[in-house]
């Protein structure tokens, strides 16, 4: 019960620190995606299933912002979880640098792939701007780091 | 491990399923209802989260204030304790100034040097024998001087020294048991001798015993004390003794004109002034 209650306020206290650093922290259109951070994290610390679970619900959040592409961001977190869940069958993700590494390149992935979500069904590529592009992928890697290092210095390393 | 991939598998096609789906439907009725909903449910967190971080944001200056006013608060009790205590120091000071002023107008008995001399110690398992004044032989008191006190612009007999140090000197008061001086009572000159009775009231006796006595009368030193120089108040009658058939004179309860218990000061009569001293 006090596990469940826990995932809610992780949860809910994700959102509103996302909406709360893009809102007051976030220079030239450049913030960290924490949600999306989060998401990987989670599928690489605790497997693919509850990072998808988490990401989709953190993207229809994300989602109902936008005027258009509703659902874009639910998929594309979606994807990301599991790509991290594949990932680390492959690579050890417990590793701070493997970690940021793979946060660094699905931050990419994930732009594109809006990208081509909007090519896709509103017919016109949506492009985050080269400000995003560039330092967003860095700031999420310096996120991921940080959140893997304080996880592991509480003591919990399950893979 | 297979069966975890097969179900992170399974909800990665439900999911997505479900993301296309929604990307599919165009902005239709219940797109935007479900829109309308989970912004409905969401907005409130981004509304009272930034009312939170607005009232946070304010909490360091507050905290300030309020510290800033804590220790305002701290300097002004202090101010205002310095102050009642100023106030109270200046009553006292006002009201020994007052009593001081009373005092000095006070006239001695010719032919004797007054001291004024303040009182410093109390016996306090008998309170109404002796007390111990701050002059002493320095300034040129001796034994069996007699000692004054000041009640209601005059004074009164107290007591006589009867040891002398070179700062202090101890005063035996008239209440004490082994004190006695000559008297005489006012409304009709009868003379008698005061005693006291180690209690707060004095004895007068040997007063004739045909004599008509009445509460109230005024008693005088005598002109034939050996210690004290006449007509100094002592006290008041306060009670006329009963007549005892086998005594021939008559006595009464005296209640001295001088509390031994609240003089502050008293003037001590030296027989001669201390030398280069001028003789009031």
């Amino acid at each position: 019960m006090i596990g469940f209650l826990r995932a809610v306020a992780l949860f809910i206290g994700a959102m509103f620190l996302q909406w709360w650093w893009n809102t007051h922290f976030a220079y030239w259109g450049a913030a960290p995606q924490l949600l999306l951070v989060l998401t990987i994290f989670i599928a690489a610390r605790r497997g693919p299933v509850l990072g998808m679970l988490a990401g989709f619900g953190w993207g229809l959040y994300l989602d109902v912002a936008r005027a258009e592409l509703f659902g874009a961001s639910a998929l594309t977190l979606t994807l990301a979880a599991y790509s991290a869940g594949v990932a680390r069958r492959q690579i050890d993700l417990r590793a701070a640098g493997s970690l940021a590494a793979t946060t660094f390149l699905l931050t990419w992935v994930v732009f594109i792939g809006h990208g081509f979500l909007g090519l896709i069904f509103t017919k016109s590529f949506e492009w985050s701007g080269w400000i995003s592009i560039l330092v967003t992928p860095f700031l999420n890697a310096a996120v991921v780091t940080v959140a893997a290092l304080l996880w592991d210095a509480r003591g919990d390393s399950r893979p | 491990m297979q069966r975890e991939t097969r179900i992170a598998n399974f909800v990665l096609g439900a999911l997505a399923a479900l993301s296309l789906l929604l990307l599919s439907l165009p902005l239709s009725t219940p797109v935007r209802s479900f829109k309308a909903g989970a912004g409905y449910l969401l907005d409130p967190l981004a509304y009272h989260g930034e009312a939170g971080y607005r009232r946070l944001a304010g909490a360091p200056d507050r905290i300030r204030r309020l510290l800033e006013a804590d220790i305002e608060n701290e300097s002004l009790q202090a101010e205002l304790r310095r102050g009642q205590w100023l106030a109270t120091t200046v009553s006292a000071l006002s009201l020994e100034n007052e009593r001081l002023r009373r005092e000095l107008a006070l006239k001695a008995p010719a032919g004797r040097s007054p001291a004024w001399a303040h009182v410093m110690e109390r016996d306090p398992i008998h309170w109404y024998r002796s007390l111990v004044v701050d002059v002493g032989s320095d300034r040129g008191v001796e034994l069996n001087d007699p000692v004054l006190g000041p009640h209601e612009g005059q004074l009164v007999a107290v007591g006589r020294v009867v040891d002398v140090r070179p700062n202090t000197s101890t005063v035996l008061l008239l209440t004490d048991e082994l004190s006695a001086a000559a008297a005489y009572l006012s409304s009709g000159t009868l003379e008698g001798l005061i005693q006291g009775q180690d209690g707060p009231r004095l004895r007068m006796n040997y007063l004739n015993a045909e004599a008509l006595l009445s509460e109230g009368d005024a008693v005088y030193t005598s002109p034939t004390s050996a210690t004290f120089p006449p007509n100094v108040l002592i006290g008041r009658v306060a009670r006329v003794n009963a007549r005892d058939p086998f005594l021939t004179f008559q006595s009464v309860e005296v209640a001295p004109a001088a509390d031994a218990s609240s003089l502050q000061e008293l003037m001590i009569l030296r027989s001669r002034p201390l030398a280069g001293e001028e003789s009031r």
